[in-house]
């Protein structure tokens, strides 16, 4: 179903979507098992047409604006294969400008000159965002922090947004890539980006939000797990597109093969998964600021476009017949983007345990 | 969940709640399936007389002319007390029907008595060779003067053995191709020399619905309902906003109630298999909601989303089948009873909606039509 949205609106998704045009999966098969494997520059214009600053306020260099607004580009750059880490850039930035003075970082993120990424993840199914195992010691100004994060999208980052315990419960907090105590440890995804596992031993941090709070970590984390699943939205709904044309020039037995009722039932099936995440992402980006989303909202969201970019994007296989398990065609890529944007934070089980605790299901 | 009420939606909800907490009879709340109409009908008549029967409706019919908004209040606060579903035949159908089709003359005959609560109305479409194949029916109607006389039989008529009027899909053009361009829309008094109405006992136990013969029925022509022929456009033209009022997200949210009471009450609710399967039903219902909430934004700017709502009736309904299914898991061996089941968070009834709402895919278009509909109205696949 259409999402009502104003003039300004829509046209900023105009621009995401010629932004996009530059993209696209050949584009993206060109940066597999590059490094970056992206192009700064891109990022950098992606900078200058104000989307990394999408939700920093306007006294600091930002747009202002809100979770539509960065959902509206989310989406088009998952339509799109997009390999610049404009999501990440963007909630970075929002969780850098949250303080009075802002972090020393936020111009350049903001501006796509330089990178920082969330890492908030230290297991295979992120269960414990909310309560990590990585330490924060030592005093305001002269703060360490020690622990492994994983899963962390390194690739181009100069710093990151680490989660640590503290004397007071969870922070956040800045690193700087190769500070002292630094390790980076890089591995090959399944689509030929990089994710890392980050080691920090005794390394200098700053706090991002004084005094240190949950709050900070877990609206990061909610603020990231709403931005993946709008770009899996943006996932299903080009890999949706591109099969139903498929279904509408593809022959056999003497008929199109869009005409048969099998086939037309796994496409309405497709369509609605895809249409239920647009529902969700946009009726939530409608009702929630971008550092106060509700946790089982954001939760519920994740877990729900993470199985369902998975479902669609298995049946667009299914639908393309043998061209579609081939590298050559370019359906198997939205799988695979699906297979790595629903893993991060917690897949589908993950969020729907965490969801239970959340919507305390299990009393 | 999504929408907020404004400050003068929040006061009626409130007068809302207040006035059915103190008028809605005890016995009427919480029931698993319709009431009898000699239990039903007075408070239809309560409703009618504080003005609250037709929300929908513009104030010169009789209605409240309340905005969408206040409509869904009012929904939400009927299934949030476990109001009983009323007759919505002439409610939801044959009265917009009228009202956009009519002559003056229907109008002024049928719609008070609607409002008033005098008269029940039954939707004679299904036909024993018709069900998904709607256009192919054979109730045939002859034009003879001034009159029609009606041969058929219609079946799947909720509540016809209690109805007084039927309004009624018939031939009147067996040649005409396409088939649906020879059937046209008829109001029949079910109380005519030739009607004879045999109730159909359901799988849930109840007498919902029933089938009506026809057997040389005389119908005066002045109750044909638009052009003869033109039945076809009439029938469908209001199927897009029936389906956002009956998907409500709130009856998804009730019963999700009763499956944790249930699952607390046979300590089911401890097994993490059970709580995976509990989270994502709810958050299948958060989703629902989502949707509904979609839906009626769009309505509101009269952007009514059309075809495309066949989404919202395929999730609803086959929503709200999944969470019966999980009541049924949870009540174990409770589900098997015939009668509800005494707990301390209340007396839950398993089996009946379980069973109830194995119709909600099969009515109104069933789950594979609205998929159809999808594939060719909205996705344009080729046919």
């Amino acid at each position: 179903m259409e999402v009502r949205l104003t003039s300004e609106q829509s046209l900023l998704r105009e621009s995401a979507a010629k932004f996009i045009a530059g993209a696209g999966a050949k584009v993206a098969r060109g940066y597999r098992h590059q490094s970056p494997g992206f192009d700064p520059a891109r990022l950098h214009e992606a900078g200058e047409l104000g989307w990394l600053g999408i939700l920093v306020p306007e006294s600091m260099g930002g747009q202002g604006l809100g979770l539509t607004e960065l959902a509206l580009v989310l989406e088009q750059a998952g339509r799109g294969l997009v390999c610049e880490p404009i999501g990440l850039a963007a909630i970075s930035a929002a969780a850098l400008s949250q303080e009075r003075a802002p972090h020393p970082m936020l111009q350049r993120v903001v501006s796509g000159q330089a990178l920082v990424a969330p890492a908030l993840q230290e297991s295979a199914h992120g269960t414990d965002i909310a309560e990590p195992r990585t330490r924060l010691t030592g005093a305001d100004g002269a703060l360490r922090v020690s622990g492994r994060k994983m899963f962390v999208c390194a690739d181009g980052a100069d710093g990151f947004l680490v989660s640590a315990a503290g004397r007071d419960g969870p922070a956040l907090c800045y690193v700087a890539r190769n500070a002292p105590g630094y390790t980076l440890t890089e591995t090959q995804t399944v689509d030929g980006r990089r994710l890392a596992t980050l080691d920090l031993a005794d390394t200098p941090a700053d706090l991002l939000a004084h005094p240190p709070s949950r709050n900070a970590v877990e609206s990061l984390n909610n603020l990231a797990l709403f931005a993946l699943s709008t770009e899996l939205l943006g996932v299903m709904d080009r890999a949706q597109e591109m099969t139903l044309d498929y279904l509408r020039i593809r022959k056999q037995f003497g008929k199109l093969i869009g005409s048969f009722q099998a086939l037309q039932h796994q496409a309405a099936n497709i369509y609605i998964r895809t249409e239920s995440v647009r529902s969700l992402v946009y009726q939530i980006a409608a009702n929630n600021e971008p550092l106060g989303i509700d946790p089982a909202l954001a939760i519920a969201a994740k877990a729900k476009a993470s199985e369902d970019a998975l479902a669609v994007t298995q049946t667009c296989i299914q639908l393309h017949g043998g061209i579609g398990f081939t590298d050559e065609h370019d359906i198997g890529l939205y799988l695979k983007r699906a297979m790595l944007l629903s893993s991060l934070l917690g897949n589908a089980a993950a969020q729907r345990r965490r969801y239970a605790a959340v919507a305390r299901l299990s009393a | 969940m999504f929408r907020r009420d404004t400050p003068a939606e929040a006061e009626f909800r409130n007068e809302v709640r207040n006035w059915l907490e103190a008028n809605l009879p005890t016995a009427l709340r919480g029931r698993t399936t319709r009431p009898p109409p000699e239990e039903l009908m007075p408070w239809y008549r309560t409703l009618s007389q504080k003005g609250w029967i037709a929300p929908h409706w513009p104030k010169q019919y009789g209605g409240m002319g309340a905005t969408l908004n206040e409509q869904i209040i009012m929904t939400e606060e009927l299934a949030r007390i476990g109001a009983p579903h009323l007759p919505v035949q002439g409610l939801n159908h044959i009265g917009p029907i009228l009202m956009e089709f009519g002559t003056d003359a229907q109008k002024q005959k049928h719609l008070p008595p609607i409002v008033a609560g005098t008269v029940i109305w039954a939707q004679g479409y299904s036909e024993p060779g018709a069900g998904s194949d709607l256009a192919s029916l054979s109730t045939r109607a002859t034009l003879d003067g001034d009159r029609f006389v009606v041969k058929g039989h219609k079946i799947w008529t909720t509540w016809a053995h209690h109805s007084d009027w039927m309004f009624a899909l018939v031939r009147t053009d067996p040649q005409a191709q396409p088939r649906h361009a020879g059937i046209s829309f008829l109001l029949i008094d079910l109380h005519s020399p030739g009607v004879k109405v045999r109730p159909i006992r359901t799988i849930a136990n109840d007498d919902e619905f029933a089938e009506v013969f026809l057997d040389d029925v005389v119908v005066p022509a002045e109750n044909l309902v638009g052009k003869l022929n033109d039945g076809w456009r009439i029938a469908n033209a209001l199927l897009g906003h029936e389906r956002i009022g009956t998907s409500n997200p709130q009856f998804a949210l009730i019963a999700l109630e009763r499956i944790k009471a249930m699952a607390q009450a046979t300590g089911v609710i401890a097994d993490p298999a059970f709580q995976d399967r509990l989270a994502a039903a709810s958050i299948n219902v958060t989703t629902l909601s989502a949707l509904f909430s979609h839906a009626v934004e769009l309505t509101n700017h009269e952007k009514s989303p059309g075809p495309e709502s066949s989404i919202i009736k395929i999730v609803g309904s086959e929503l709200l089948q999944s969470l019966n299914e999980l009541l049924v898991e949870a009540a174990g061996g409770h589900a098997t009873a015939d009668r509800p089941f005494h707990t301390q968070f209340g007396d839950i009834d398993a089996a009946v909606p379980y069973l109830f709402s194995r119709r909600v895919t099969i009515y109104g278009g069933s789950s594979e039509i609205q998929r159809n509909v999808i594939a060719r109205r909205v996705l344009n696949l080729p046919s």
